[in-house]
């Protein structure tokens, strides 16, 4: 195809925006409207996500160690910190403990004044990094040798793991049914803008157009009002959305309550969701657009 | 030119459209093709768009073997054939001259070449101040103009015109068939499609008459004054 014909075709496609604007609004509203509903969906389920990773990584393993020397206490320090699955290795003393001991019971008045010897044992306190693979991580750590005990929130563990997967199931029904919902209705949209131009395509064939050179228009007006949809939802996310976390951030006790100390901040994701906007809004209109056109290319 | 040998058409709900047509129209030729409503007028033009396929018999139009030219290649056939129908069938979005340079467009003629060809042919048409109008601003015989500048301006080999008086009155009716006559004496075979059994009367020449799917009369009928 020539450079004149491509040129011709994307000022045509531009110019049937404009001619049939009522469907081009139409379809413009109703993909805008799916972009944001994913969008919006998608942050929602970030900071869930956000939230329940909080959650977390308050998680602590606490192992107490037999009578052991300090050259085995720094080997067992170093192991633990070599794991994978191990996020951070504090080594909490038995005088620590004594000290913290103290200070959490100062009613007890004398009560520590007749402690002659430190009763309590030296102590590793670990993060776990992924909660879900912790069964493999204790019986690694329980391999070790010079531990007591091991305490580790397991109930917790296992009600979080149980919320996760939860959240996780939810949020891809949730979300898949939203697109399909999305792509159903948007290629409706497209269907009822290309049907009320059923007549010019088949003069189009008629006269001996290609197929080719029927979709481009079309293809260019779906890919413009794509872009256009894209923008505009980046615009109502970034807008939309700061709005809404200042609004819930005005008193952030009662998130403090649950955990929650803050919520994704818009500069960290508008760029990657805007991007995805506009990619998705162009190639869903576009391609749905000339979907639409194939059984009228069949003249 | 237009061949067919021995065409049946049956549609899938039982219709009997065409049995056992065989025509022949030579190049340069102008043939009307009369009969009545549901006689089988319209099957013959899509076969010979090919819109539809046969069940039996063989096809040639222009040089194209219709039984062989795949239906995704069809656009090679109807680049050679111009068309005017009934009811214009022009793009309401297109003013007049965009109409006319859609066909050329469309098959990548050069830019000059629309740029000359273009305005020439709606001037032949008589609609040169036309050339800004939509089709919705014209008046019918107007539009069928426009449509016949359109099927002219490929320099086809063969003009079908489906019933291109249908919606005219009889003044313009004549002048539309008088546009034809002119572009048949340049060298353009025409097929004129009509159920007006007067104005093929008036006109005179090679005339066929399809009746329940078959031919019942091909010959060629006197001018009357």
């Amino acid at each position: 195809m020539k450079i004149s014909s491509m040129n011709y075709l994307f000022k045509q496609g531009m110019k049937n925006i404009w001619t049939n604007r009522i469907m081009s609004v139409a379809s413009f509203c109703v993909l805008l409207v799916s972009l944001l509903l994913i969008g919006f969906m998608m942050l929602f389920i970030a900071n869930i996500n956000q939230f329940v990773g909080g959650i977390e990584n308050k998680n602590e393993v606490i192992i107490f160690l037999e009578d052991v020397d300090d050259d085995h206490i720094a080997g067992m320090e170093n192991t633990l910190k070599a794991m994978k699955n191990v996020s951070s290795v504090t080594f909490y003393s038995k005088e620590e403990a004594l000290e913290d001991m103290k200070n959490s019971m100062e009613n007890a008045g004398d009560l520590f004044d007749y402690v002659e010897d430190n009763p309590l044992p030296d102590a590793f306190r670990l993060r776990i990094a992924d909660i879900g693979e912790i069964s493999s991580t204790l019986m690694e750590i329980n391999r070790m040798e010079g531990i007591d005990s091991i305490k580790s929130p397991t109930d917790f563990i296992n009600i979080l793991t149980g919320l996760k997967r939860f959240i996780g199931i939810i949020s891809a029904v949730v979300l898949t049914a939203l697109i399909i919902v999305s792509l159903v209705i948007i290629s409706n949209a497209s269907r009822a803008s290309v049907d009320i131009r059923k007549r010019e395509i088949s003069i189009m064939k008629l006269v001996g157009a290609t197929n080719t050179f029927i979709k481009v228009p079309f293809f260019v007006e779906g890919m413009f009002i794509g872009i256009l949809a894209g923008a505009a939802a980046s615009a109502v996310t970034a807008l939309g959305y700061s709005e809404l976390i200042k609004v819930l951030s005005q008193d952030m006790t009662f998130w403090s309550i649950m955990s929650i100390n803050g919520f994704i901040p818009l500069e960290s994701v508008i760029w990657k969701l805007a991007v995805g906007y506009i990619i998705a809004g162009t190639v869903i209109s576009a391609m749905g657009t000339v979907m639409s056109t194939r059984k009228y290319l069949k003249v | 030119m237009v061949e067919l040998r021995n065409v049946s058409v049956t549609y899938s709900n039982g219709v009997d459209a065409l049995h056992n047509v065989s025509l022949k129209i030579n190049d340069g030729e102008f043939a009307f093709v009369v009969g009545k409503s549901g006689a089988g007028k319209s099957t013959l033009i899509k076969l010979l768009l090919k819109e539809i396929s046969p069940n039996n018999g063989k096809i040639y139009v222009n040089g194209f073997d219709l039984e062989k030219l795949k239906k995704n290649k069809a656009h090679k056939l109807r680049r050679t054939i111009g068309f005017v129908f009934q009811d214009f069938k022009l793009i309401n979005t297109m003013n007049v001259y965009d109409n006319v340079a859609f066909v050329l467009r469309s098959i990548d003629a050069p830019l000059k070449y629309i740029r000359n060809r273009v305005p020439y042919v709606i001037g032949l048409v008589g609609l040169k101040d036309k050339a800004k109008s939509y089709p919705t601003e014209l008046s019918g015989g107007e539009q069928q103009r426009v449509a016949l500048a359109r099927a002219l301006v490929n320099d086809p080999q063969l003009i079908i015109a489906d019933e291109p008086t249908g919606n005219l009155d009889p003044t313009t009716s004549i002048e539309i068939i008088e546009l034809l006559k002119a572009i048949n004496q340049c060298g353009t075979t025409v097929m004129m499609v009509t159920h007006e059994h007067e104005l093929v009367r008036q006109f005179g020449g090679r005339t066929i008459n399809i009746e329940n799917g078959e031919i019942t009369f091909d010959d060629y009928i006197g001018y009357m004054e």
